[in-house]
């Protein structure tokens, strides 16, 4: 396996958690219940958790730059994340919905990576399976709740899910460099579909149909929303030289 | 309409044998997420290997109004208490009986 396809597919997967972690992080303070607040704060901990722990791989096995100077340093075109998860954070709906179509691809991609050749993947994957099983059942649980609950419920779930599907399918963008992690994506989106059309469609949401996925995140071609997004997230750090010690 | 959810109990056991001890409570609007903030509020920081919720509902419970009437006995019953049997003179007597019944075969008074 070559360095190349690592660090490309080491990116993608650091930057999803990165960039959904901030997102989530938004929420803190104005979350619909002080209990979902918290409950919310931690998942998005555990996500620039999840993040650090694939930064490290980078920055320790593959000579990468310290995952402070990628998270701070680098420019919207140098990230590799799913145009999914750099998408504003909308009303809760739009926040479910999206976090549960995401848990159900980082399952059903994390099941493939267990079976990496490259060992410091497949232990990363070990610790953060299992608190993804946390996060998986707290989004899932939302969407049954909200998905039939009352008809403004049901309207704002569905709003969310029509414009959330055609970045949802692209997360199955194929990585540059990374042809063998590309050749497994067919079988990631089959086993996320077999998973995410049931529980939507008992919580009575219907999928758009003919919906084209939204490429281009994992060639670093993004939306104006990744660039906001990191004026607010790297301004504190770039307020000091790129050397400075915190 | 009353906008709050409704409150479950949350118990918190910190070592497997240990009871579980009440820690405070959360809103929730089923028992499901009950379980799942409980452990964000009451498990993050503190080892725990068990959590239970109750809804605040299902319990019952005597009113501060209420304590004197039901605990408080009017009259002296101190004989209910263990305190006339220190535990550490019937140790010590048990001890001394097994050592003196192997010498001396007498008896004590217990």
């Amino acid at each position: 396996m070559n360095d190349a396809a690592l660090i490309s597919r080491l990116l993608a997967l650091a930057d999803d958690e990165l960039i959904l972690g901030q997102r989530n992080s938004e929420w803190t303070g104005h979350a619909p219940l002080l209990e979902e607040d918290i409950a919310f704060s931690n998942i998005a901990q555990d996500e620039i958790g999840h993040a650090l722990v694939w930064y490290t791989i980078l920055h320790e096995q593959l000579r990468q730059r310290h995952p402070d100077r990628l998270v701070f340093w680098r420019e919207a075109h140098e990230f590799r994340n799913s145009t999914l998860v750099e998408l504003p954070k909308g009303d809760w709906a739009f926040t479910i919905i999206r976090q549960y179509l995401f848990d159900e691809f980082e399952k059903a991609r994390n099941a493939v990576l267990a079976q990496d050749v490259y060992q410091p993947i497949v232990d990363a994957v070990g610790k953060i399976a299992r608190e993804e099983v946390y996060h998986l059942m707290h989004s899932r649980g939302w969407v049954q709740r909200l998905g039939d609950a009352t008809d403004e419920s049901h309207r704002r779930m569905q709003d969310a899910l029509d414009d959330l599907w055609p970045p949802a399918l692209g997360l199955f963008e194929p990585i540059e460099h990374d042809v063998e992690f590309s050749a497994q994506l067919d079988r990631i989106q089959r086993a996320w579909l077999d998973a995410v059309t049931p529980t939507l469609t008992r919580a009575t949401l219907i999928i758009s149909p003919d919906a084209a996925p939204i490429f281009g995140g994992r060639r670093g071609q993004h939306t104006a929303h990744l660039t906001l997004l990191l004026d607010e997230m790297q301004k504190v750090a770039r307020s000091e030289a790129p050397d400075a010690v915190w | 309409m009353d906008s709050q959810l409704k409150t479950f109990e949350v118990f918190h056991q910190s070592k497997r044998g240990e009871p579980h001890m009440h820690v405070g409570a959360v809103h929730a609007p089923d028992a499901e997420l009950a379980l799942h903030y409980a452990r964000d509020q009451f498990a993050r920081r503190l080892p725990c290997v068990s959590l239970w919720v109750v809804p605040s509902e299902q319990i019952t419970a005597t009113t501060p109004e209420e304590a004197e009437a039901w605990f408080d006995p009017a009259i002296d019953k101190s004989y209910r208490e263990a305190s006339g049997f220190p535990m550490r003179d019937i140790v010590k007597r048990a001890e001394d009986w097994k050592d003196g019944d192997k010498k001396q075969g007498g008896q004590v008074d217990l």
